[in-house]
């Protein structure tokens, strides 16, 4: 089953950790907040985004439950 | 039954173990046989549990409700705490934590970090960086064409002092002061450093009366700045932190004056010996030297090794506020803990060949900057100054080389160095 990733946009400060690790998933909107590009992660990108969840400074990203 | 707790014959009370620069194979040893293991206090000081694994940081960083800051965070603490701290402490509202950010807990944290954060992302950093390489070519230009010296004090502490004082509108003057408390505050243990006629040279007691001092010292120049800025208000942090309000109320003059006194501390002490250890390394790897220098595109990934190599902080301290098992160790409520950052930067279960100096080292996550709840508010400017530092360094003064070792601050805490003799040319 294909997975959902979410970023919390009050506990994310712009450090661009995940924009790096995963630039296909996590892009810096204007105002320095990641935003997810994609609805749905592909198996091939669910290693790069445990990294990036892994390293995100402020544990601002997380998998969507269920 | 309570299990006995796993200790070890290496001995991270010793400071001499820092000052030595023994510590990289002690801890090589612990991550092996005692990842996680207590180290008995003495009379004076409290027993604390000592973290040497990568996951295990990450665990207790991202726990702020269970390994709280508030009980202090730079070691863990006397046996015997002065009765006004006791009292201090005691009458603080529940749940709110210190007054400082850095020692302060959740839920009150993040919201003070949320008053100041717009000012630290990437993209003000990025804003700032003409501003940063013009102050780095003033520092270098004031080495001019002296052909040995001091890189600490006539390099390496120049730029983050000048980041640091540019950003809470501090004027020049005032360097030389912020560099003499910051030393006060931080290398109080060290005899150098030492200002208080207590005690013997690099006693506990001159420490103490010297980082006391220090503090003091701080506060009331800070003091006179806040009515300045209360007169006069500009557009700096400490303007900002004046203006702020924080669920309704604007922030005490305690708060706002422990913030300046950690901007000071922090932005200084961390990344000059950043900077010093960076030269340090590359001096002592000429291969990965000479590739850097050879195509200065690797910078940013050099200042990351350069990070995960020297990680200026030796630790950060945490106090358990719940029974909790960390690799079969039973960590109880009221105890203490601490991170031993450069042990997680060489934890082989994390990175290839922990040992080596690779300035392209792929991938690199280190956590020289801590991670979670607390994460370094400066990395942003930290990173900026170690790279323009090094991109005009060697513009500047290609064939740098170091005239002798580095002389290092008798201190757990802050992986520093003092003086640090090099031929510039
Ligand atoms: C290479 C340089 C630096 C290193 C290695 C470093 C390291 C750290 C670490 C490990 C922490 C985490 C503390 C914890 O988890 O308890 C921290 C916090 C902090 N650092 Fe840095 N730092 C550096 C530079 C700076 C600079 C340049 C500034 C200011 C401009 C700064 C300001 C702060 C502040 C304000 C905090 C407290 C954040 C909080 O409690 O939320 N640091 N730093
Ligand atoms: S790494 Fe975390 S804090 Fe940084 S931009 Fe991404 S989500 Fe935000």
């Amino acid at each position: 089953m294909p997975r959902k990733v979410t970023v919390d946009a009050l506990a994310c400060e712009g450090h661009g950790r995940c924009q790096n690790n995963a630039p296909e998933v996590f892009q810096l909107d204007a105002d320095d907040i990641s935003r997810v590009q994609l609805d749905e992660i592909p198996d091939a990108l669910v290693a790069k985004v445990e990294r990036a969840i892994r390293t995100c400074p402020r544990q601002a990203i997380t998998w969507v439950e269920g | 039954m309570v299990a006995e707790k796993q200790t070890h014959d290496i001995n991270l009370h010793d400071v001499n173990l820092f000052l030595r620069d023994e510590f990289h194979e002690a801890f090589r040893v612990l991550r092996r046989e005692a990842p996680v293991h207590w180290n008995p206090g003495s009379a004076r000081a409290n027993g604390f549990w000592s973290l040497a694994k990568y996951e295990d940081i990450l665990f207790v960083s991202r726990n702020p409700e269970t390994f709280i800051s508030s009980k202090g965070i730079g070691g863990p603490g006397e046996r015997n705490p002065r009765p006004e701290d006791v009292a201090r402490a005691a009458a603080r509202p529940p749940g709110e934590g210190d007054s400082s950010i850095i020692t302060m807990d959740p839920p009150r944290h993040v919201k003070m970090r949320r008053l100041v954060n717009k000012g630290f992302t990437p993209r003000a950093v990025n804003a700032m960086e003409p501003q940063i390489r013009a102050q780095t070519r003033e520092v270098l230009d004031a080495v001019g064409d002296r052909a040995s010296g001091d890189f600490v004090l006539e390099v390496s502490s120049q730029l983050p002092l000048a980041v640091i004082c540019g950003l809470m509108g501090l004027p020049r003057e005032a360097w030389p002061l912020m560099f003499e408390l910051t030393n006060a505050a931080l290398g109080a243990g060290d005899p150098e450093y030492q200002t208080a006629q207590v005690g013997t040279a690099g006693s506990t007691e001159a420490a103490r009366a010297t980082a006391r001092a220090g503090n003091l010292r701080m506060a009331q120049y800070f003091r006179e700045v806040l009515e300045q800025r209360r007169a006069e208000p500009r557009e700096d942090l400490i303007s900002i932190l004046l203006e702020a309000e924080l669920d309704g109320e604007q922030l005490t003059e305690r708060e706002i004056l422990e913030f300046c006194n950690l901007l000071v501390i922090a932005g200084n002490e961390t990344t000059r010996n950043a900077i010093s250890g960076g030269l340090v390394a590359l001096d002592e790897h000429p291969d990965e030297r000479e590739r850097l220098q050879a195509d200065m595109s690797l910078i940013d990934s050099a200042v990351e090794e350069i990070l995960r190599w020297t990680s200026p902080l030796h630790h950060m301290t945490r106090e358990a506020t719940a029974d909790v098992e960390i690799r079969g160790q039973q960590i109880s409520a009221g105890e203490k803990v601490m991170m031993w950052y450069p042990s997680a930067n060489r934890d082989e279960d994390v990175f290839d060949d922990p040992y080596r100096f690779d300035i392209t080292r792929s991938p690199n996550d280190h956590i020289a900057f801590g991670i979670g709840e607390h994460f370094c508010l400066g990395a942003g400017f930290a990173r900026k100054e170690i790279r323009v530092m090094f991109e005009e360094l060697f513009d500047r003064y290609p064939k740098i080389r170091l005239a002798g070792g580095p002389d290092r601050l008798r201190s757990s805490f802050i992986n520093g160095i003092k003086h640090l003799p090099v031929d510039y040319r």
